[in-house]
């Protein structure tokens, strides 16, 4: 009984040749040289990984992001975990905490993986989640050919080390699919907040198509420029507009749409 | 407008929203249905607005349901970039999109 008693919570340290657990001196009776002992974890240790663009967060934040992955690295599936969007970004208005989770290239249905990691999140951490998930391969494909990808990934943290590669592929139907939404907001009328993310998606497109990062300070900066400051806050905070605003927000779109489409045609 | 006019464009917008979320569907690249998803759902609102200005009787129902097919097939041909299987799907989310409306 004395035997199974005897136990004691450490952390793995450094060694000059091998990582040690030191036993600690009030227990040196308990284990001696030559007693056989188990070892498991029981916390895995969370390291942060940054992209470039973000120099630092508050330990408040850190703190959050590292209890998110510690709890979904308890998924078998899962390859590497990225916190991205406002909350990085952001020092109050935050949205919902955006979650990008890479899933092995394995056999698995990923809709009940997602809904298993985000009952478990809801559960232990009741915070605002927006979940994405993506296997591995997918996402690989995605960061050359997507400009709205490469946007999302430019601030990241993650649970392992990632960097954006610097090649970039011209995918028309991909980049078709991707004009569908500002193509039909010239023909339904639409909230503003929608013409908004229009412009800012054509923004992206566009400096992928001419080989530019996508970084989002810098597409801010070009959709204030394009918008003005006025109009730029009213339409992101999806106010009302009259006819003559929703005019002029579409002959923006068009011209954008005819800038990309001869792009596309030349590549 | 009148309430022919007015469900024409009610037919148009949810042959647009449909077409966008069968677009997700189909895309082999998973990371964007959700995202087409929130597209057609936020043309889906757009057309229930006018949906719900109107006051819509059974035939003005199955007129619906039958040119919300036609026209969303032709939306669907218009995008030769979206994988083949978008014609499987037209049924299934005609079905869900009436129901979801108060339309079936």
């Amino acid at each position: 009984m004395y035997i199974m008693k005897s136990k004691f919570i450490h952390t793995i340290s450094k060694g000059s040749r091998f990582n040690q657990i030191y036993i600690p001196k009030k227990l040196e009776h308990s284990f001696e040289v030559g007693d056989i002992v188990e070892v498991k974890i029981i916390e895995k240790k969370v390291r942060l990984f940054y992209s470039k663009s973000i120099k630092h967060l508050t330990p408040f934040k850190e703190n959050i992001i590292k209890r998110i992955f510690a709890e979904i690295n308890q998924f078998k599936e899962i390859k590497q975990i990225f916190v991205i969007g406002s909350f990085l970004t952001k020092n109050e208005d935050y949205n919902d905490l955006d979650i990008l989770v890479v899933l092995r290239d394995e056999k698995i249905n990923e809709k009940l993986v997602e809904k298993r990691i985000y009952e478990h999140l809801v559960q232990s951490l009741q915070l605002k989640y927006h979940l994405i998930i993506i296997k591995e391969s997918i996402l690989n494909n995605l960061i050359k050919k997507c400009p709205l990808t490469r946007s999302m990934l430019y601030n990241f943290v993650s649970n392992n080390n990632f960097e954006l590669t610097d090649e970039m592929v011209i995918d028309k139907n991909h980049t078709k699919f991707l004009l569908m939404m500002p193509e039909d907001t010239l023909k339904v009328k639409v909230a503003s907040r929608v013409l908004y993310d229009s412009i800012r998606r054509l923004i992206t497109i566009q400096r992928f198509l001419d080989k530019k990062d996508s970084i989002p300070s810098e597409i801010d900066k070009d959709t204030k420029k394009i918008l003005g400051e006025t109009l730029y806050n009213y339409t992101m905070n999806n106010e009302e507009i009259d006819d003559k605003i929703r005019n002029m927000l579409r002959a923006i779109i068009k011209i954008k749409l005819e800038t990309i489409n001869k792009k596309l045609d030349m590549s | 407008m009148g309430k022919k006019e007015n469900i024409k464009e009610m037919i148009n917008i949810l042959a647009i929203a449909l077409r966008h979320k069968i677009g997700g569907i189909v895309n082999k690249d998973q990371i964007y249905s959700s995202r087409y998803a929130k597209d057609a759902q936020i043309l889906i609102r757009e057309a229930e607005k006018i949906s719900l200005s109107l006051n819509l009787n059974d035939y003005d129902k199955s007129t619906i349901r039958i040119e919300l097919k036609k026209k969303l097939k032709i939306e669907l041909e218009k995008k030769d970039f979206l994988d083949y299987k978008k014609f499987d799907y037209m049924d299934d989310e005609i079905e869900i999109v009436l129901k979801d409306l108060g339309l079936s």
